[in-house]
């Protein structure tokens, strides 16, 4: 039994690549757009028709629109429905985009589509852009229109809904455009719909919110360090967490705790992904 | 759909340093360790409508690094080039010399078996998982791993499986 503990201490101590952490992160991007391509190669033809036919009616016959809409998930004072839903291949990129549209009296959701429409317009003229940078440089750096033909970038935008009560919702948007390197952005947006306005971190943990979220977040990160004294978090002075403020995002969970979520390397090494820390109240 | 993503995702990038190491044993080789990873973690992404539960995870995973190291040997046609001084006197006498280190016997143990001792000791993994990944029955598990024991002249106490 000992020369197996030996044994097993001489497998772990097999020293473990710097890059390890780099190609794991570019295989799984790889991997997920691998996947989709796949996915889209093979549905295409009937995932267009039907896409088609769904955005067709729904555009057409108001009772279409609110049938359809009541099916999947809201009814009540407001609904979430897909306003621009297609996918298609232009000029070297894979476009994947479903985007929501909240449906409800008030000046909040026309704001909120508003917002919605401006980023997805945003995101959409930016993965342009970036292609035909991409393209200029590969061709000024020597590379032929054959191997050009093999590149492909996506561009995905899709949206979940966190959860949602009668009169309030809270879901995320999520912009996404990969190539050779990944890129993501999400906006998160928790509505009173009943109240026609914006949930905010203070609404639903009080006037100590931000104490408490920091406490939550910063007891997470401590958990976080390994026996090595190592943490994906980068250190409060060099770039780590502070504090929250007015403009973290965060969305509401199903069972109604506040989730903080920051973005890709904002606070701790990419490998992290997009850390969240939900805030639970004792 | 998505929840499952973010939990593979997170899987893979916290056990990564786990599957190099296994990866490593198997192709005793940087380089090929790091392609054996890079290929089992795309694929796994790739592939995901295959993995039916979070609960499958970790054998699912495993199958996958471990048929693609396998494959590596496979393609090198299991010819293994060892530098004239790195030969020890008991690499051509006898294939499981009693005053190796255990982990050079194992490593010349079969494929087969040492994939078994190597999951069980040093992976963790129930035999139940062995059993799913290298998708050989449950017993012919159990006879692999008391043979391959006994090859090793490593003797148990008790039911320490």
């Amino acid at each position: 039994m000992n020369e197996l503990k030996k044994a097993r201490a001489e497998y772990e101590a097999v020293p473990v690549p710097e890059e390890l952490a780099n190609i794991v992160q570019a295989s799984i991007q790889q991997g997920k757009k691998n996947y989709w391509q796949k996915r889209l190669k093979q549905g295409f033809a009937v995932a267009a028709a039907c896409l088609v036919l769904t955005f067709g009616v729904l555009n057409l016959s108001p009772t279409a629109a609110a049938i359809a809409a009541d099916i999947p998930i809201l009814s009540g004072l407001f609904q979430i429905l897909t306003v621009r839903d297609f996918q298609k291949q232009e000029d070297g990129i894979d476009y994947q985009v479903s985007v929501p549209e909240v449906k409800a009296e008030g000046a909040l959701a026309q704001q909120v589509n508003a917002a919605i429409q401006e980023q997805v317009d945003a995101h959409l003229a930016r993965a342009v852009q970036d292609w035909q940078d991409y393209r200029e440089a590969f061709f000024a750096t020597g590379g032929t229109e054959e191997e050009w033909a093999d590149r492909e970038m996506n561009v995905v935008v899709d949206y979940e809904i966190k959860s949602q009560t009668d009169t309030s919702v809270s879901f995320v948007v999520s912009l996404a455009e990969g190539w050779v390197a990944a890129h993501e952005e999400r906006y998160y947006y928790n509505l009173d719909l009943a109240q026609n306005q914006n949930i905010t971190l203070q609404m639903l943990l009080g006037d100590d919110w931000v104490q408490i979220c920091n406490d939550a977040i910063q007891r997470e990160i401590a958990a976080s360090v390994d026996e090595q004294g190592f943490s994906m978090f980068f250190p409060a002075d060099e770039g780590g967490f502070v504090s929250v403020d007015e403009n973290t995002a965060f969305y509401i969970s199903a069972d109604g705790t506040p989730v903080v979520t920051f973005p890709k390397y904002a606070i701790a090494a990419g490998a992290a992904g997009l850390p969240e820390f939900p805030i639970v109240v004792d | 759909m998505a929840f499952v993503v973010t939990q593979l995702e997170k899987y893979l990038i916290e056990n990564q340093a786990r599957f190099y190491r296994l990866a490593y044993s198997y192709l005793q080789n940087r380089e090929e360790a790091l392609d054996a990873v890079q290929t089992a973690v795309c694929r796994a992404l790739e592939g995901r409508g295959g993995l039916r539960s979070a609960e499958m995870m970790r054998s699912w995973f495993n199958r996958i690094l471990i048929n693609i190291c396998l494959d590596m040997l496979r393609q090198k046609k299991r010819v293994v080039t060892v530098a004239p001084e790195d030969l020890t006197v008991g690499s051509y006498e006898d294939p499981l010399p009693a005053d190796e280190t255990l982990i050079n016997r194992i490593n010349a143990l079969s494929l087969e078996e040492q994939t078994i001792i190597k999951l069980r000791f040093f992976e963790d993994l129930s035999l139940k998982e062995i059993s799913e990944i290298t998708n050989v029955n449950l017993n012919t598990v159990k006879t692999r791993l008391y043979g391959a024991l006994k090859k090793l002249r490593i003797s148990m106490e008790g039911e320490i499986i």
